[in-house]
């Protein structure tokens, strides 16, 4: 979905996606690494994310801190939907991320068992 | 009224408090397999799961309990064998399993939600009386999930575009379906937190982060949950 929209948004060309499971690497999408440090501190509940909560509101505006609360609390929700019911992948999904699951070492997870 | 967040000098959307007021009248409610006393305690044991407090419980069964504890914080970890031997375990089932799952994870994603946020959780709704209907879709197929799904047909009226073209509808969308009623709970909160299905196929949806900024911060809770998909 993120290749994807940054393919609708024109700015597939600047994407790295190594920073989404690197917090190192930066994705090339804008305020990329403070909204990836916000949402590891969110799931990891580490006392960062009161001051990268401020730091959102300081750089982004206060409705995108709340957008990317949102966010982070759906997707803590869909990937617990995910591996509770051991989905599969779809075949659409399968088919579009071939090329960047081995890169990203998606393969490495214990989920990757429940897509043949 | 519950999430009237009076006092809190944030913006939250008006699709947020209505899904998290719905989810909270939905838990409370009577389901198909738990009484509305047991969901809320499903509810409160995730919640005690998260805050890495002791969990136990003297109304569910030890498996939903353990089994609770898992897709809270061992979620990376979860296998097939694993499901098996909790749908076979005393008091569950996979029908119970799967209310279960959805009563946890919704609550789970609205307490994610404030505590993003920095606000207090939610005390949990007090229980409605009523007995569970013990209705199983009879359209409920095994398909590629572990637990069964029902298809289109066997959705509740007025869901069926929930599946969009898809007579099974997305894996992750269907996965809960064998009770009917939560794909539309999964429909409703996705809205209020992410995006509605139809704004999905919107590469700019009405958000305040750009659609790129959104699926970077889902890419990345994914991956911190190791989560394949």
């Amino acid at each position: 979905m993120l290749r994807e929209s940054s393919q609708q948004t024109g700015a597939l060309d600047n994407l790295n996606l190594q920073g989404t499971v690197n917090p190192e690497a930066d994705t090339g999408v804008p305020h990329g690494n403070l909204l990836t440090a916000f949402a590891e501190a969110a799931v990891q509940q580490t006392d960062a994310l009161p001051g990268l909560g401020e730091q959102i509101v300081a750089e982004l505006g206060v409705q995108e801190l709340v957008d990317a609360a949102g966010v982070v609390a759906n997707f803590q929700r869909m990937v617990r939907i995910a591996d509770g019911c051991g989905i599969p992948l779809d075949e659409f999904t399968k088919d579009a991320t071939d090329d960047c699951r081995e890169e990203l070492g998606l393969h490495e997870y214990a989920s990757a068992a429940n897509t043949a | 009224m519950p999430f009237e967040y009076a006092g809190i000098d944030l913006p939250i959307r008006d699709t947020t408090i209505s899904s998290h007021r719905m989810s909270w009248e939905v838990i409370a409610r009577p389901g198909r397999w738990w009484t509305g006393a047991e969901r809320v305690e499903i509810a409160r044991v995730g919640r005690a799961a998260r805050d890495f407090d002791a969990v136990r419980s003297e109304m569910l069964p030890d498996s939903a309990v353990y089994a609770i504890q898992k897709l809270v914080v061992d979620n990376a970890n979860l296998n097939r064998d694993w499901y098996q031997e909790i749908i076979s375990s005393e008091g569950m089932t996979e029908d119970r399993y799967v209310e279960l799952v959805a009563v946890v994870v919704h609550a789970l994603s609205i307490d994610e939600f404030h505590r993003a946020l920095d606000l207090d959780l939610e005390p949990l709704p007090d229980p409605l009386p009523g007995q569970p209907s013990r209705i199983r879709p009879p359209e409920a197929e095994q398909r590629y999930s572990w637990p069964a799904i029902v298809p289109k047909g066997g959705l509740n009226p007025g869901d069926e575009m929930l599946y969009g073209p898809m007579e099974w509808g997305a894996n992750v969308i269907s996965a809960l379906s064998l009770i009917p009623e939560n794909v539309r709970w999964l429909h409703d909160l996705s809205e209020g937190h992410y995006l509605s299905f139809k704004e999905m196929r919107m590469p700019d949806p009405l958000r305040a982060i750009s659609r790129p900024q959104i699926e970077l911060i889902a890419a990345r809770v994914s991956s911190l949950n190791e989560c394949f998909y």
